[in-house]
């Protein structure tokens, strides 16, 4: 038993920081219906600016980690200013395929760094030994401090949003952009908004998933495709539905990871169940969990 | 049957048959098999080194499945990011042949077409039952279910035992009315093989697009609710779709396996979605000859990219990793560039070439 509470431990860690992931995708898709497929390219950078500001710059890790956030806001701001901020109106293909063009002038940016081909991890700045939490169950610090921080981010994000002036604007043009710009809201400045906020927190994403799990330009990039299936089984357009989501895609990888590799020949399930389920999800919730419905008309 | 010079002026049709024809004039036709006959006979007549007709020949493979792509993606409005998928299970159709029989076995080596034919209807299977969810799907949602489709398509590759766990399955060199094909004829004979194969589909869709079939897809890309009003059936058009472009995926795949003979996972991953996705749209989406500019475009530009560094590094010592840069950086220039400022693609270059020289010297 005190293994299955030990998977739950660790997918509750990693699904939280699928949900930091995806709530970032979910606050570009709410405001400006874009999905972005440039997500894991921006956690990249904003784990690897991390790394190089604290070994090369010499700051500490909190600072650091700071100083990329504010760095990946207003680089995502930018990517917003130049490349999509045109494409206002066009059909969702083109955005897409923007959006990967976009991941791929960052993949060739990042290998032209060391940090593209080599392997990196972060000198641990907190006790290596595990807490344990009873019952044979334990939880590194660095997995501890993560979770916390995770939560503390969404917390805030999730207060900005229902209270904070901006806040409600950004959530006024998810509902409706004409009577938004009718009573003085800047869209395409809330746009811009939803997506250095996108940056801002992909830049934390990354930088906890390279504390927990060390720097791999590969394995940071893959964040982003797995984060999909998070955003499409919670539903696109839901901040809740992102984290219950990233949640539930934690605890399915590590159940499979726990229980189906290596029993019936399988191994590898973890990458590959989130999408099944998915797939299934999809077949009786087309609007995932907690996404709204459009409706269409003719 | 009579040329129709007034053409170039505006619509001029008196009746449905002159409207469906596939040439609008005699000329026309004449330069399409002119042309033809070039790409017939320029191996013939400029023989070049297998290192380069491999290049040719690769362009015509990603031909074949760009053009079932761009039925989905820009006749029909789905999108798929699973094509390269779509193509390995082509390629592993021939390849289980391959892994069942033993690779030099007759059915292998003599029977290729029907294999390949083959290859296509699984393909077509396959995309039918992917294209299920696109009766509920749309968007965003479609595109996250065919990535679905991609992953557990590389996982299951890499997983099974039976497909030597994505690693090369060996392909045996096919046999022709003459014979062995060997080492130096390999590349000019697959050559023509997928030209024929290029020309009878490009032909086949061309057709199926003056059908209903081909007229409910576009009317469903347009609108599938107004589809549905007008009678149409826009779930079954939709998973029609899929099977379209998974069979021409998947003729792709056979080729694919029979001229690198060999079938290895990696030439199937997201990656080649992606870049195949690429292609339809810097070809032009909805355009039948952007399906060709497409994919000729950017392999061009993969060893311009490849030459570049290759002269950088000669330069510059140390800078090895520049190819694996530049490589992604090019591509992704190469999209962003064309979508935010030709986002009809190189077939809109051509149809104003086209119409220039119709109207010359006037003006439009």
């Amino acid at each position: 038993m005190s293994y299955f509470f030990q998977l739950v431990v660790s997918g509750t860690v990693v699904g939280s920081i699928y949900a930091l992931a995806a709530l970032g995708l979910v606050l570009i898709y709410k405001s400006s219906r874009v999905a972005s497929f440039a997500h894991g390219q921006l956690i990249a950078a904003g784990a690897f600016l991390t790394f190089f500001m604290t070994i090369t710059v010499g700051m500490p890790i909190y600072i650091a980690l700071a100083a990329s956030m504010i760095i990946s806001f207003f680089l995502a701001m930018s990517i917003e200013r130049i490349f999509l901020r045109r494409l206002i109106g066009e059909p969702i293909i083109t955005v897409i395929m923007v959006t990967i063009g976009l991941a791929s002038i960052l993949d060739g940016l990042i290998y032209m760094t060391p940090f593209g081909t080599e392997n990196f991890s972060f000198p641990s700045f907190l006790p290596l030994d595990p807490i344990s939490l009873g019952g044979g169950v334990s939880i590194s610090w660095i997995q501890l401090v993560g979770f916390l921080f995770t939560m503390g981010l969404i917390a805030g994000f999730s207060w900005f949003f229902k209270k904070s002036t901006v806040g409600i604007s950004m959530r006024a043009v998810s509902d409706d952009q004409f009577a938004s710009m009718s009573v003085g809201i800047s869209v395409p400045r809330v746009f811009g908004l939803a997506w250095a906020t996108a940056g801002l927190t992909a830049a934390a994403a990354g930088c906890i998933i390279g504390n927990i799990m060390g720097l791999n330009f590969d394995s940071l990039k893959a964040f982003g495709i797995t984060v999909f299936p998070v955003i499409i089984l919670g539903g696109l357009d839901s901040i809740l539905g992102a984290v219950v989501a990233g949640i539930i895609t934690g605890l399915i990888q590590q159940f499979a990871t726990g229980y189906l590799d290596g029993n019936f020949g399988l191994n590898g399930t973890q990458d590959v169940m989130p999408y099944v389920i998915l797939l299934v999800i999809l077949l009786f919730k087309p609007h995932g969990l907690f996404g709204t419905h459009e409706i269409e008309r003719v | 049957m009579s040329a129709n010079s007034w053409l170039a002026t505006g619509n001029f049709h008196t009746g449905y048959k002159q409207e469906q024809k596939t040439f609008a004039s005699s000329l026309d036709r004449s330069i399409f098999i002119l042309f033809l006959l070039i790409l017939f006979v320029w191996p013939v007549l400029f023989p070049i080194s297998s290192k380069y007709m491999l290049v040719v020949d690769n362009i015509l493979v990603a031909i074949v499945a760009v053009i079932g792509l761009n039925l989905l993606l820009g006749f029909g409005g789905l999108i798929s990011v699973g094509h390269a998928a779509f193509m390995g299970i082509g390629a592993y159709t021939v390849a289980s042949f391959c892994r069942t029989l033993g690779d030099s076995h007759v059915i292998v080596t003599h029977c290729w077409p029907l294999l390949i034919i083959l290859s296509g209807f699984t393909g077509a299977v396959f995309g039918a039952i992917v294209g299920l969810p696109a009766m509920r799907l749309k968007h965003l949602y479609l595109a996250i279910a065919t990535l679905s489709f991609q992953i557990i398509f590389e996982w299951v590759i890499n997983f099974m035992d039976f497909f030597n766990q994505g690693q090369t399955i060996y392909v045996g060199r096919v046999y022709w009315l003459t014979g062995k094909i060997g080492r130096s004829d390999h590349y000019v004979f697959w050559y023509y093989a997928i030209l024929t194969i290029v020309v009878l589909l490009g032909i086949g869709v061309r057709n199926i697009l003056k059908t209903r079939y081909g007229r409910s897809l576009v009317a469903v890309r347009d609108n599938d609710r107004a589809a549905d009003a007008m009678g149409m059936n826009p779930g079954l058009t939709k998973v029609y779709a899929f099977a379209l472009a998974g069979f021409f995926a998947g003729v792709a795949g056979a080729l694919h396996a029979y001229l690198y003979r060999g079938v290895g996972f990696e030439s199937f991953t997201l990656h080649y979605s992606v870049e195949y996705l690429a292609m339809a749209i810097v070809g032009g989406l909805g355009t039948l000859n952007g399906s060709f500019w497409g994919p000729a475009a950017l392999k061009f530009l993969d060893i311009q990219v490849e030459h570049l560094a290759e002269n950088i590094d000669h330069f510059m010592t140390g800078a090895s990793n520049l190819a694996t840069a530049f490589k992604p950086l090019s591509f992704g220039l190469v999209i962003v560039l064309f979508l935010m400022f030709e986002p009809r693609g190189i077939a809109n270059w051509w149809r104003i070439a086209k119409s220039y020289t119709k109207l010359w010297p006037f003006r439009y």
